[in-house]
């Protein structure tokens, strides 16, 4: 599964785009929770950057599954194919 | 065609536009009629000044409480190497009034607040937010909703931008971000860099969108997100809706800023 990440989750992951291996994808029982599961597996020092205390994601952080942000859907228990591109951004305030 | 109220000089100045079916002299009118509220006077609002001036539109107001410095020429093209160490706000107003004598330019130096923000906005048309931290964004967002005015919303990053248009019937800017960061956990310009052209880019983007919404021509960029990465020149748009739990548009709004806390997560109290 592929992310895409925005602005400074880029820089803080290392990459702005991270493939990540994640269970069920070729059998279509993988979950958009899943991969983020996976990519905080994979780049640790994204996890405080997205997540607050409870370990849920941070209200001001969106995620997009091809195009269309999951919180429109079924949130995080929204399900992903193997090959879906998943983006993650935050706002941002330079001017 | 009518020439409507537009004398001979300006029948030339916006032939370009009054050619247009889109603009005509009507819209033209609306431009030299409007008022719109540019918040910040740096990098986003540089291009923006300088179009919606050169547009014709009649009334700027520009608040911004900075000076222009030295490390701030590489990007913002309305002020000059003459103009360090003076009010971002006046030397936008000096530059419109060299560029175009049609355009009136009220200069407000100071942070748009809680306590000015609500008699900036009334009687606008549109307003840009071309501010420079959360506490403005989310305090312009919420000012200019329950006032009823449209905001062309435009931020930047290093080498990436973000652009939105919050129109009232549509979702807001807490709609797609319900709460900002903490101060610190999104660096700022002066932290991280920034591409010069890259406000350019975006800025203009949010003068299109407000002249757009003074013509009521086209789409406005409403309900959609449009991400500009400059590095891989890639054009994203994603789409939003408006969240029925949204303190500020949502089903059961607020009626005042009284119980915003414009720090932190600007999050509004219980």
């Amino acid at each position: 599964m592929e992310w895409k990440l925005f602005a400074d989750l880029a820089e803080v992951a290392g990459d702005r785009h991270v493939v990540v291996p994640v269970d069920g994808e070729d059998e279509g029982t993988a979950t958009v929770g899943d991969a983020l599961d996976a990519l905080l597996e994979d780049r640790p020092a994204l996890r405080d950057r997205v997540l607050d205390d409870d370990g849920e994601l941070r209200e001001h952080i969106n995620v997009l599954r091809e195009g269309t942000n999951v919180f429109n859907e079924d949130g995080l228990e929204t399900a992903v194919d193997a090959g879906d591109e998943l983006a993650l951004f935050p706002p941002v305030s330079g001017g | 065609m009518s020439g409507l109220s537009l004398d001979a000089t300006q029948l030339d100045r916006y032939s370009r536009h009054i050619i247009m079916d889109e603009v005509g002299p009507e819209g033209q009118k609306r431009l030299l009629d409007g008022r719109v509220l540019v918040v910040g006077a740096g990098g986003l609002g540089a291009p923006v000044v300088q179009y919606l001036a050169a547009a014709g539109v009649g009334e700027l107001v520009v608040v911004d409480d900075d000076v222009v410095e030295r490390s701030n020429l590489q990007r913002q093209v309305i002020h000059a190497d003459a103009d360090v160490g003076v009010p971002k706000a006046e030397s936008a107003k000096a530059f419109v009034e060299r560029l175009n004598p049609d355009v009136t330019v009220e200069a407000h130096e100071t942070r748009l607040d809680r306590e000015n923000a609500e008699s900036l906005v009334a009687d606008c048309d549109a307003v840009v937010d071309a501010s420079d931290n959360f506490r403005t964004r989310y305090l312009v967002n919420d000012v200019a909703r329950l006032a009823g005015v449209p905001v062309a919303h435009g931020a930047i990053y290093k080498f990436e931008g973000q652009a939105t248009t919050l129109v009232p019937g549509g979702p807001c800017y807490r709609c797609l971000f319900p709460e900002a960061p903490e101060p610190g956990e999104v660096p700022d310009c002066a932290t991280t860099g920034v591409l010069g052209v890259l406000p350019g880019v975006l800025g203009t983007i949010q003068a299109t969108e407000a002249v757009k919404l003074l013509l009521g021509a086209g789409d406005p960029l409403s309900g959609r997100l449009l991400f500009y990465d400059a590095l891989e020149m890639s054009f994203e748009t994603v789409p939003y809706r408006q969240n029925p739990d949204c303190p500020v548009c949502g089903d059961d709004p607020i009626d005042s800023i009284e119980r915003v806390e414009y720090t932190g997560g600007c999050g509004i109290a219980d």
